[in-house]
C-alpha cells in the first residue's frame, strides 16, 4: 500500500504570499495522478511539498499510513525526477544510478544487480560507462528515471519532466512512460503544464489555479464535465468555444439555452439536472468544444477568418458577431465550402453545451459545492 | 570525362566564396567584439610584451645609461646567468623563494575553496553574506599598513611587547627572528587575501544546479555529502585552472611585502630573489644587466612550471589553461 493523502496542505512563503492553499487529495495505491495547470498555479509546490523539498505550513501529509511532515525526504520512500534531470555531471551513468544505494550502505554485489536491472529495462545498458553529457536529452531522462527506480520507492514524484525535450522526443517518452508505469506498478504523482500529457498519462488529473484545486477527475470527467470555466477553457485543444451575453431560459417548465438569440432546447439529462439543482433562469457563459460545432446547418452564423486544412480535419476559426469560434470539422463530414471569407451557418447538439453562470463562473449541471467547499472539487455526481 | 584516359572526373565543387572574402566577413561580424578588447590587447602589449625588448641586457655587459642596442653594446652570452649560479646567494635564495612560495601555496590553496564550499553551504544566506564581506575586507588594506598593523602585534614596542612586559617576561621582536619570518609573512598573505581567492569560487558555486542538491538531498546524501558530491566537482574545473596559474607563479613572489617585512636579524629567510634582484638592479651601484638575468631565470622556471602543471592536468583531467 502506497497511498498519499494531502490534508488541507496549504504554503505560505515569508513574504506571506500563499502558493497553496488547503489542497485535499488523496492517491490511491498504484494511481497515476497528474496536477496540471498554468504557470505559478502551485502544482510543483505541491509535488515539492509532498517531497520534503517544500516545509508544509499547514495541514498534514500522509504516505502509507504515516504522517511525513515532519520526516526527511530520505526518509519517506519517495523518489524524484527532475525536469532538467539533475544529473550529477561528474559520474557516470552507473555510478548517478547507484549513488542513493551507495549512501544507504547496500551491498556492491546487490547495487550492481538493481542498477543492471534497471537499466535493461530503460535500455540504457549501453551508456553505464558514459558521463551525462555525452547522452542525448531523452537518454539523459531515462537515466533521471532510472535513478529513481533503482530505490524501488513507495512513490514516484515527476515535475514536468518532458518539458527539456523536444516534440517528437516528448511524444517519444511520453508513450515509454505509459509502458514503465505498467512494468513498475506504484503510485505516481506527476506535475506538468501539458493537457495532452495529463489527458494521456493520468488516471485521474488535478486541474489547479492560483493556488486552488480547480477540479480533481479522470480525463473524460475533466473534458466532458468541467466544474468552472477555468476548467472548461484549460483541457482541451482547441480550447472550448465561450459564448458570453447568453442566457438559460425557463418556459412551460423546460430549459432553454439562448446564444446569439437563438434558443436550444436542453436535453432530458440536462433538463433533469437542472431541475434538480433549482436552476432559475439567468445570464450565462455558454461553452461549445470546437469539436462539437457543427458546419452547414443550423441558425448561428459567422464569418470564416481562417481556415486550416489540417489533412483529416479542417480547423476552421470564424467570426460570430464578438466571438470568435473555433470549429475543428472532419473532412469527411464536411459538405459547405469552408474557404476565408464565407458565411457559414453552424450549430451544435444542445446536449453538448456547457452552462456557466456568468456571475460566479460555476458550471450549472456539473459543479458540486460540497466537495469544493472541501477543497477538492469533483464534477457532481447524478443518478 | 577526361578524354585522354576516358574515366569519370569527380565535380570539383566551389566553396562559397573565396577565403580571403570569408575572412573578412568574419572580421566584420566580429568587429564590435574585437574593438571591445582592443584596449586589453593595447595595455598587454605596451607593458607586458614591449618590456621583453629589455631582457636583451641580461645578455651584456649593460651599464645605467648605456643604450640596449648600439654599435657599443657588449655581449657576454649566459656569462651574467653563471655569475648567478656561482653567486654565493643563489641556494640560499632559492632555498628561501620556494620555501616561502611552497607553505604559501599548501596553505593559501585550499583555504580559499574551504571558504567558498563553507560559506556555501551555510543555510542562513545573511550570514554567509556577511561573512564574505569580513573576509574580503582585509584584502583592501595595502600591504605597508598590513606590515605596519604586524608591527604593532609582534614588533619591538607592539602589543605581545607590551603584554610580556606586563608579566614581567621578555619579548623579541618576531620581525627579529629568522625562524618567525616565513610563518609571519604567509599566515597573514593568506588572511589578507583567503576571502578575495574565494570570492572566484563562490562564483562558481553559484552557478551549481539547485535540482543537483535536491535530488541529492532525496538520494539521503547530508550537507558534506552534498558538498563532497555535488559542490566540489561543479567547481573542479575552477580549482584546475587555479592550481595551474598558482604552480605557474610559484616562484614570483613578489618583493614589496618582504622587503617592508626585512630586518637584519630575518636577513637569512627573508631575502628572496625578488628582494635579492631589487637590490641588485635599483640600490647601490646598480648592476641591472646581473639582476635581468636573474629575474629572467626566475622566469624561466614559472614557465616550465606552468608548462608541466597544464601538461599533467590535461593527462589527468578534462582542464586545461590551453
Amino acid at each position: 500500500m502506497s497511498e498519499v493523502i494531502l490534508k488541507d496542505l496549504k504554503k505560505v512563503y515569508d513574504n506571506k504570499v500563499t502558493a497553496v492553499h488547503d489542497v485535499n487529495l488523496t492517491i490511491q495505491d498504484k494511481e497515476f495522478i497528474v496536477l496540471v495547470g498554468p504557470s505559478g498555479c502551485g502544482k510543483s509546490t505541491t509535488l515539492r511539498m509532498v517531497a520534503g523539498l517544500e516545509e508544509i505550513s499547514d495541514g498534514e501529509l500522509y504516505i502509507d499510513g504515516r504522517l511525513v511532515n515532519e520526516v526527511a525526504p530520505k526518509d519517506r520512500d519517495i523518489a524524484m525526477v527532475f525536469q532538467n534531470y539533475a544529473l550529477y555531471p561528474h559520474m557516470t551513468v552507473y555510478d548517478n544510478m547507484a549513488f542513493a544505494l551507495k549512501l544507504r550502505k547496500v551491498k556492491k554485489a546487490d547495487i550492481d544487480k538493481k542498477v543492471r536491472e534497471v537499466a535493461e529495462i530503460l535500455d540504457i545498458t549501453q551508456y553505464l560507462k558514459r558521463k551525462p553529457k555525452a547522452l542525448s536529452g531523452g537518454q539523459r531522462q531515462r537515466v533521471a528515471i532510472g535513478r529513481a527506480m533503482v530505490r524501488d520507492p513507495k512513490v514516484f514524484l515527476m515535475d514536468e519532466p518532458l518539458s527539456n525535450l523536444d516534440a517528437k522526443l516528448r511524444n517519444q517518452m511520453r508513450a515509454e512512460i505509459i509502458k514503465l508505469r505498467s512494468r513498475i506498478n506504484t503510485t505516481f504523482m506527476y506535475v506538468t503544464h501539458d493537457q495532452t500529457e495529463a489527458m494521456t498519462l493520468g488516471d485521474r488529473i488535478v486541474i489547479m489555479k492560483d493556488g486552488f484545486v480547480n477540479q480533481i477527475g479522470t480525463p473524460q470527467e475533466v473534458f466532458n464535465r468541467p466544474v468552472n470555466l477555468f476548467v472548461a477553457g484549460f483541457i482541451g485543444m482547441p480550447v472550448m468555444n465561450f459564448f458570453d451575453g447568453c442566457k438559460l431560459l425557463l418556459e412551460n417548465g423546460k430549459y432553454f439555452a439562448e446564444i446569439r438569440g437563438v434558443k436550444f432546447e436542453l436535453d432530458e439529462f440536462q433538463q433533469k439536472a437542472l431541475k434538480q439543482n433549482g436552476v432559475k433562469p439567468c445570464d450565462i457563459v455558454a461553452g461549445i468544444r470546437p469539436q462539437h460545432v457543427t458546419v452547414g446547418s443550423g441558425d448561428l452564423t459567422a464569418t470564416i477568418e481562417v481556415s486550416e486544412m489540417m489533412g483529416s480535419e479542417y480547423n476552421i476559426h470564424a467570426r460570430s458577431g464578438e466571438d470568435e469560434v473555433v470549429m475543428l470539422i472532419p473532412t469527411v463530414d464536411l459538405t459547405t465550402d469552408v474557404s476565408i471569407g464565407r458565411n457559414i451557418r453552424f450549430t451544435t447538439k444542445p446536449g453538448l453545451i456547457q452552462l456557466f453562470d456568468k456571475a460566479t463562473g460555476n458550471n450549472l449541471i456539473w459543479y458540486d459545492a460540497d466537495s469544493a467547499a472541501n477543497n477538492a472539487p469533483v464534477c457532481k455526481r447524478y443518478d | 570525362m577526361d578524354a585522354a584516359t576516358g574515366t569519370l572526373k569527380a565535380p570539383v565543387l566551389k566553396k562559397p566564396g573565396n577565403s580571403a572574402s570569408r575572412r573578412l566577413r568574419n572580421f566584420k561580424e566580429n568587429a564590435p567584439f574585437l574593438l571591445m578588447i582592443l584596449p586589453a590587447v593595447v595595455v598587454v602589449f605596451l607593458f607586458c610584451y614591449l618590456p621583453i625588448y629589455g631582457v636583451l641586457i641580461a645578455f651584456q655587459d649593460f651599464m645605467p645609461g648605456d643604450e640596449i642596442l648600439s654599435e657599443n653594446t657588449i655581449w657576454v652570452g649566459f656569462d651574467n646567468f653563471t655569475r648567478f649560479f656561482n653567486d654565493p646567494q643563489f641556494w640560499p635564495l632559492m632555498k628561501n623563494t620556494f620555501l616561502i612560495c611552497i607553505f604559501g601555496f599548501i596553505i593559501g590553496f585550499p583555504l580559499p575553496i574551504l571558504i567558498a564550499l563553507t560559506l556555501n553551504a551555510l543555510k542562513s544566506k545573511k550570514v554567509g553574506k556577511s561573512l564574505q564581506t569580513i573576509f574580503t575586507a582585509p584584502h583592501f588594506i595595502s600591504l605597508v599598513v598590513l606590515v605596519g598593523m604586524l608591527q604593532l602585534f609582534f614588533g619591538s614596542d607592539g602589543l605581545l611587547a607590551s603584554i610580556a612586559a606586563h608579566f614581567g617576561g621578555s619579548y623579541k621582536s618576531l620581525f627579529l627572528k629568522d625562524s618567525a619570518f616565513r610563518p609571519l609573512y604567509i599566515l597573514s598573505s593568506n588572511w589578507q587575501d583567503f576571502g578575495w581567492s574565494a570570492i572566484i569560487y563562490i562564483a562558481a558555486l553559484s552557478n551549481v544546479d539547485p535540482q543537483q542538491h535536491e535530488a541529492a538531498i532525496l538520494d539521503g546524501a547530508s550537507r558534506f555529502q552534498r558538498v563532497i558530491h555535488v559542490d566540489l566537482p561543479a567547481i573542479m574545473p575552477m580549482i584546475s585552472v587555479m592550481l595551474i596559474m598558482s604552480i605557474g607563479g610559484l616562484m614570483g613572489v613578489g618583493y614589496e611585502k618582504a622587503l617592508l617585512m626585512q630586518t637584519d636579524g630575518n636577513l637569512h629567510t627573508s631575502e628572496l630573489v625578488s628582494t635579492y634582484v631589487y637590490k641588485q638592479g635599483l640600490t647601490g651601484i646598480p648592476d641591472q644587466a646581473y639582476a635581468a638575468a636573474i629575474g629572467l631565470f626566475n622566469s624561466v622556471i614559472n614557465v616550465v612550471l606552468l608548462i608541466i602543471a597544464n601538461t599533467t592536468s590535461k593527462k589527468f583531467s578534462e582542464n586545461s589553461l590551453w
